[in-house]
């Protein structure tokens, strides 16, 4: 199945080689861009991504400020930019490793939702399973007064073993039982935030602070107050092995055949079955997977970005992260891009809205509105997609965003679009 | 054991209201992951209103209690408008939809009532205060033991979300239009061969959710915190998500996985009242509903079928 859908891509990639008919209007530029194959999901995010920011630009203008300064405070909270002065012991790249340290286990969680999209699983638990897999390492690692050689290579790996467990359990429950893995993750996210708080109440309080007892710094994953000149900074240990996460998850999708059939378990459960793949491993397998990215987003978020455990509360990591991996296309490489940027948004929202004196809910509605263009952007691709299949001219589709409302009724009424076009994309995809 | 019904009818009514939502919704064939967003929004509009009319009706009347449901069905049924604009005519996908009107919701709702509260009232508060909701005790009634409680120290809003479940419930099972929507979940291209305009029945059905949702979420607003903040965000349409799965996108089944939720939510509080435990037991005694809820999934989901054309685009030439 998915074989038909790759040639017919190429067929397309092939007639539409032939018809490159030089577009005259100015719009037509990106859509041309955008036709080279591989590359063109990336393309709609970041083209998605600046009509988003001219979007809110607009929204800024309307509350009375000004859009250039609010992004530019964005990026000095971020560390990306530098800020009017500093306080001591602080400068850019302080700022920086912070953002590398908040954005850290966003990847990861971005990862762990990516992961199981592919298998056409939406992991909606990934708080629960950072939580879980936090505390657990913070009560067996963080509290122990082992080593740091010892601990910090401990704490990843419980965290590991343990967000693998969960989704190890979640899949199962698909598997076996044909439990939607949306119930059970909802479900497993309120029981581990109650249990959790549950023994941190009773247990590990820190009666001054009413959250869980710090952990000891050898646990830690961040190295707080680093000297680094006359700076004093964090660092992130696992930020690289994060980004070294992504690439392989990425290998392993794109060039395994465990990869392969867990794309094709995606794409469609009933064929892969019936070519021969075992949809119910390659389920469980996928939900490991995501489970054990989970579990290291929360051991360098609840051991790492902090290093205590707030009972009764689940991190909106978890939940943030579902927009980055859809923003990422599912993709483990773009997720990288797009976790900077969320949280670039995210970290440098508290300084923003300190220097431009403007509403840190902003921050959230950009990620709110970049995410909309995104979900547009498969509007576009089929726009682009019916363009090649129909031989209409690169004029005509520019023209045709333009008024997509027009358009979109159009479809609606007459047979317009052309053989399957809106299908192509993932059939492509999938093969 | 009568204060055991009536937290458990509070609680799973309004979530019932919201499942039914989502039913409408997905037996279409539209993914509604967005029933958490059109709640909060429903019940943002509905809270809105109450805070802006606030001088104009007299302190106690009930008026701006009632109107607020009607407003909150509007503002739900708006938002939801975003969904449908984006599944039907754009074509996205239907879950990255629903996540993006989940956030869109989140922070649009924060975002606004931080603005307009500082442009009406002049504090940058985010919540909307809201009147106590009015209860009621049906007399005679309440006296049958057990039973009572049904007719005991009930909300208004419950009759409200009874008769609407009632309404919703016929028009799905017992008229054309509800066969129409049915058959849209499961076999669009049928539908359309059948001379039915399956994205205007799809539209329709996400409307409708919307609408629902907004009820569910006012009633939460009364119900739960008599205002409206970004608290009224705190997972109820999600758990109606669960609850409707759960119930195979079924309206009755649906029903009593609410009601198996309320009442073991209430049960649980009640016990720990009664047995005079520890406040931190509370935290142990609050995961019965949902532990219970996943062990009755083991052995009831095993039949479970989605509607067959859920999630799909539905695209005409591949008839």
């Amino acid at each position: 199945m998915s074989g038909r859908g790759h040639t017919r891509t190429r067929t397309h990639a092939a007639v539409s080689g032939t018809r490159q008919t030089p577009g005259t209007s100015a719009a037509s530029l990106p859509l041309r861009i955008l036709r080279y194959g591989r590359t063109q999901p990336l393309l709609i995010s970041a083209i998605a991504v600046l009509l988003a920011l001219v979007a809110i630009s607009l929204v800024i203008i309307a509350v009375g400020k000004n859009p250039l300064q609010v992004f530019h405070s964005l990026l000095q909270g971020s560390g990306i930019v530098p800020k009017p002065r500093y306080a001591a012991g602080k400068a850019m790249i302080t700022d920086f490793l912070g953002l590398l340290d908040a954005m850290t286990p966003m990847l990861f969680a971005a990862l762990a939702v990516a992961i199981a999209f592919k298998a056409g699983l939406f992991n909606i638990g990934v708080s629960g399973q950072m939580l879980c897999a936090g505390f657990l390492a913070t009560i067996i690692v963080g509290y122990s007064g082992l080593g740091a050689l010892m601990a910090k290579p401990l704490v990843i790996l419980v965290g590991l073993l343990v967000g693998a467990a969960l989704g190890a359990f979640v899949g199962v429950l698909k598997a076996r039982w044909n439990i939607h893995e949306v119930v059970s993750t909802i479900m497993l996210n309120y029981i581990i935030q109650y249990v959790v708080s549950f023994f941190i109440k009773s247990s590990y309080i820190d009666p001054v602070s009413r959250s869980s007892r710090a952990i000891s710094s050898d646990a830690r994953l961040t190295l707080m107050n680093v000297p680094l000149g006359d700076l004093s900074t964090r660092i992130p240990l696992c930020f690289l092995l994060a980004v070294a996460v992504a690439v392989l998850l990425y290998l392993l999708l794109m060039k395994t055949r465990l990869g392969f059939e867990l794309r094709a378990v995606g794409a469609n459960r009933k064929a892969a079955q019936y070519s021969g793949v075992k949809s119910s491993r390659t389920l469980v397998t996928a939900m490991v997977l995501s489970g054990a990215c989970a579990g290291l987003a929360g051991v360098t978020y609840y051991l790492g970005y902090f290093n205590t455990i707030e009972p009764g509360n689940l991190t909106s990591v978890g939940f943030d992260s579902i927009a980055v991996a859809l923003l990422g296309n599912s993709n483990p490489v773009a997720c990288i891009l797009s976790s900077l940027l969320v949280s670039v948004l995210t970290f440098g929202s508290t300084y923003m809205s300190s220097a431009a004196g403007i509403s840190e809910y902003i921050a959230s509605l950009i990620v709110g509105i970049v995410l909309l263009f995104c979900a547009c952007s498969g509007f576009l691709q089929y726009l682009i997609n019916r363009d090649r299949s129909r031989g209409r001219t690169l004029h005509n589709v520019a023209e045709g965003e333009g008024r997509d409302d027009g358009e979109g009724e159009g479809d609606g009424e007459a047979p317009e679009a052309g053989e399957g076009d809106g299908k192509t994309p993932e059939a492509g995809e999938a093969s | 054991m009568n204060q055991i019904i009536v937290d458990g009818l509070s609680y799973a009514l309004p979530m019932l209201i919201i499942a039914i939502g989502g039913i409408y919704s997905e037996r279409s064939g539209v993914t509604n992951l967005a029933l958490e967003g059109l709640l909060g929004f429903g019940a943002f509009a509905g809270g809105l209103f109450v805070s802006f009319t606030a001088g104009i009706f007299l302190a106690d009347s009930p008026v701006p209690f009632y109107l607020s449901f009607l407003f909150a069905a509007i503002g739900g049924g708006l938002f939801s408008l975003l969904h449908a604009l984006l599944c039907i005519k754009l074509k996205a996908n239907q879950v990255i939809s629903g996540v993006v009107v989940n956030i869109a919701a989140v922070a649009l709702t924060g975002f606004l009532a931080v603005q307009l509260n500082k442009a009406v009232f002049g504090g940058a508060s985010n919540k909307f205060m809201l009147s106590t909701a009015p209860r009621y005790t049906v007399p005679g009634l309440s006296d049958i033991p057990v039973l009572g409680g049904l007719f005991t120290n009930v909300y208004p809003f419950e009759l409200i979300i009874v008769v609407l479940a009632i309404v919703f419930w016929f028009i799905l099972y017992r008229t054309r239009f509800g066969l129409h929507l049915r058959a849209c979940g499961d076999n669009p291209q049928a539908v359309d061969a059948a001379g039915i305009n399956v994205a205007r029945v799809r539209l329709v059905a996400v409307i409708i959710s919307g609408v629902l949702s907004g009820v569910g979420g006012m009633s939460f607003a009364y119900s739960i915190s008599a205002n409206v903040s970004p608290a009224i965000f705190f997972g109820a349409g999600y758990l109606a998500i669960a609850a409707m799965i759960f119930g195979n996108w079924k309206i009755v089944p649906t029903l009593v996985a609410c009601l198996i939720f309320g009442l073991a939510r209430s049960a649980a509080y009640q016990l720990i009242l009664v047995l005079e435990m520890d406040a931190s037991v509370t935290d142990l005694a609050m995961i019965v509903p949902y532990v219970l809820v996943l062990i009755l999934l083991i052995f009831f989901s095993k039949r479970n079928q989605a509607p067959k054309a859920l999630g799909q685009i539905y695209d005409k030439s591949q008839r």
